[in-house]
């Protein structure tokens, strides 16, 4: 039998590193082997409470615009205080 | 009944001015009968140019080779036909020749028989193909939509040049001259020219018209110049042709009193095709003829080679320096020529068109070398040639989801069915399995498709037809 498995997890959030303003606003994000990139705005902005009765998720998401003119889905977990970048 | 074209008449078995030929052997036409050249076309005017001249020179290899040896002139000559080795056919006939009895498509053996004093030439490809490059190449400062049809035969596309070279005379005089620059005056004098709306319509007039002096048809009088033209001008099967003469239907003009239903029951599509023809409602333009610069590379042997062996081994080398060349990186080949020139003059080319494009050496020289165990260069060679001439692209790879079926036909009229498993896709996990012992390819399948937490909604499940 073969050890590859048959179910994989598909468009998991992978760490960013960002720079934020005195106000906690990003100014800058560096995407996994990519070069960081300035902010140039913030297009939208939500945020997920979940699960409380288990493992409780809070997130707050931002969609941003980088300077290179892409969009990009970041959200920062309240919990653990990390960055990600989430594929849609 | 009114009597077929004149000129037309003969253009089958005799082409004027003394020369006779088939050009059967290399596949392009021999006569308006046979107009391989339209075949293909679209019968709406999209593109290219729908006013058309066409040039053409009947029997140029012949007359090529006359040219290189005048002092042949004066004699019985014909010129064998390429790519065959054992029982060797005669390809093109002089006046003289023809005279005496030798015609195209004959045994060697026959004709010599009929005309003992027959001077029997090899074919030269390659000096027939530099001659087509330079013609096309000054008929390009003419006009830019030029379509080759053949080695003696081209189209130009005349739309919207009178007012650079005015009237249509004048147009078509102007292509004839230009050729002084590059033919001596009897190969321009023997060139034939035809303007008409469309390659058919020009084709025909060329052939019907005199050596020389270019025939001009305009629109109007098209489908009243068609008319005189005998049913075996038409570009459809030559079944047809013949069952339509069969049936006492020698012209055009005969062929247009039938009604389209009457022909379509007849003869399906085609019989509409030729009625479309025939009335002149089928223009063919002339397209613009695209072709790629080709790779050549060459191998100059010490000493005149004959052995296969050698050969094979000098291809394969050929082939690998080709497709090391910087200018076929990034492209496949879908077409390829090996060629040679010969010990004591002459050349000598097979050509293949590949059934996939590779960029794979064996998969290039096996056609190769299967062309030439048919037709093997007749005399020792002092080098050999491999030319890329069709390119394709950067990869042969298909579809993983192309509908095809079992036999690599493409099915059409119907998507896929959800669930459904393309055989190539199944094809290619086999292989996949076979190599890596699973499966890597997967499928994206729902869990959550609802959840407020992006990554829970899809996963990826293996795939395993």
């Amino acid at each position: 039998m073969s050890d590859v498995p048959r179910l994989r997890p598909l468009g998991q959030p992978r760490v960013v590193t960002v720079r934020t303003d005195k106000n906690g606003e990003l100014t800058h994000v560096r995407l996994p082997g990519k070069p960081a990139r300035t902010v140039e705005s913030v297009h939208e902005r939500w945020r997920i409470d979940d699960e409380w009765w288990q493992q409780p998720i809070s997130r707050e998401y931002r969609v941003v615009i980088l300077d290179d003119g892409r969009n990009v889905t970041l959200y920062h977990d309240l919990f653990e205080g990390n960055w990600y970048a989430q594929r849609d | 009944m009114s009597e077929p074209h004149p000129r037309l008449q003969g253009v089958t078995t005799h082409y004027g001015r003394g020369w006779a030929l088939t050009d059967q052997p290399t596949g392009w036409a021999s006569g308006p009968g046979s107009g391989s050249a339209f075949l293909s076309v679209s019968p709406r005017v999209s593109s290219g140019s729908r006013q058309a001249l066409c040039l053409w020179l009947p029997t140029f290899e012949l007359r090529l080779e006359l040219v290189r040896s005048p002092e042949l002139d004066s004699t019985s000559i014909a010129l064998l036909a390429p790519g065959e080795s054992t029982r060797r056919t005669i390809w093109q006939v002089s006046e003289r020749a023809h005279k005496a009895g030798v015609r195209p498509e004959q045994l060697v053996s026959q004709a010599v028989s009929l005309c003992p004093s027959l001077t029997l030439l090899e074919p030269d490809p390659a000096h027939y193909d530099a001659a087509v490059e330079s013609m096309l190449e000054l008929l390009a400062e003419i006009t830019p939509i030029l379509e080759p049809a053949g080695r003696g035969r081209v189209f130009l596309g005349m739309d919207g040049l009178s007012r650079l070279f005015g009237s249509p005379e004048r147009q078509a005089k102007r292509a004839l001259c230009s050729l002084f620059r590059i033919f001596p005056a009897p190969l321009v004098a023997a060139t034939r020219a035809g303007m008409a709306p469309g390659k058919f319509g020009a084709w025909v007039t060329a052939a019907s018209a005199r050596s020389g002096e270019p025939v001009i048809v305009g629109e109007s009088d098209l489908a009243r110049f068609l008319a005189r033209c005998p049913v075996s001008s038409l570009p459809v099967d030559p079944l047809i042709v013949q069952r339509l003469e069969r049936l006492g239907v020698h012209t055009l003009g005969e062929l247009r009193r039938f009604p389209e239903p009457s022909l379509i029951s007849q003869f399906g599509d085609e019989g509409q095709s030729a009625l479309a023809w025939a009335t002149g409602r089928r223009i063919d333009p002339v397209r613009p003829w695209h072709r790629p610069e080709p790779i050549r590379v060459s191998l100059d042997f010490p000493n005149p080679v004959g052995i296969t062996d050698t050969l094979h081994r000098a291809l394969d080398r050929l082939i690998e320096r080709a497709l090391s060349r910087p200018t076929r990186r990034g492209r496949s080949v879908t077409g390829a020529r090996l060629g040679a020139q010969l010990e004591g003059g002459g050349s000598w080319f097979v050509a293949t068109v590949l059934r996939e494009p590779t960029a794979q050496r064996e998969r290039i020289a096996s056609p190769l070398r299967m062309k030439m165990a048919i037709s093997p260069p007749p005399k020792a060679v002092d080098i050999l040639i491999v030319e890329l001439t069709q390119f394709g692209a950067p990869s042969a790879q298909t579809g993983l989801f192309d509908r095809r079926d079992a036999n690599g036909r493409a099915a059409s009229g119907r998507a896929l069915a959800r669930g459904e498993v393309p055989p190539s896709l199944r094809d290619a996990v086999k292989e996949l399995k076979l190599r890596l012992g699973h499966s890597p390819l997967y499928h994206v399948v729902e869990v959550d498709p609802w959840s407020r937490i992006p990554e829970r909604r899809h996963a990826l499940l293996s795939f395993d037809p």
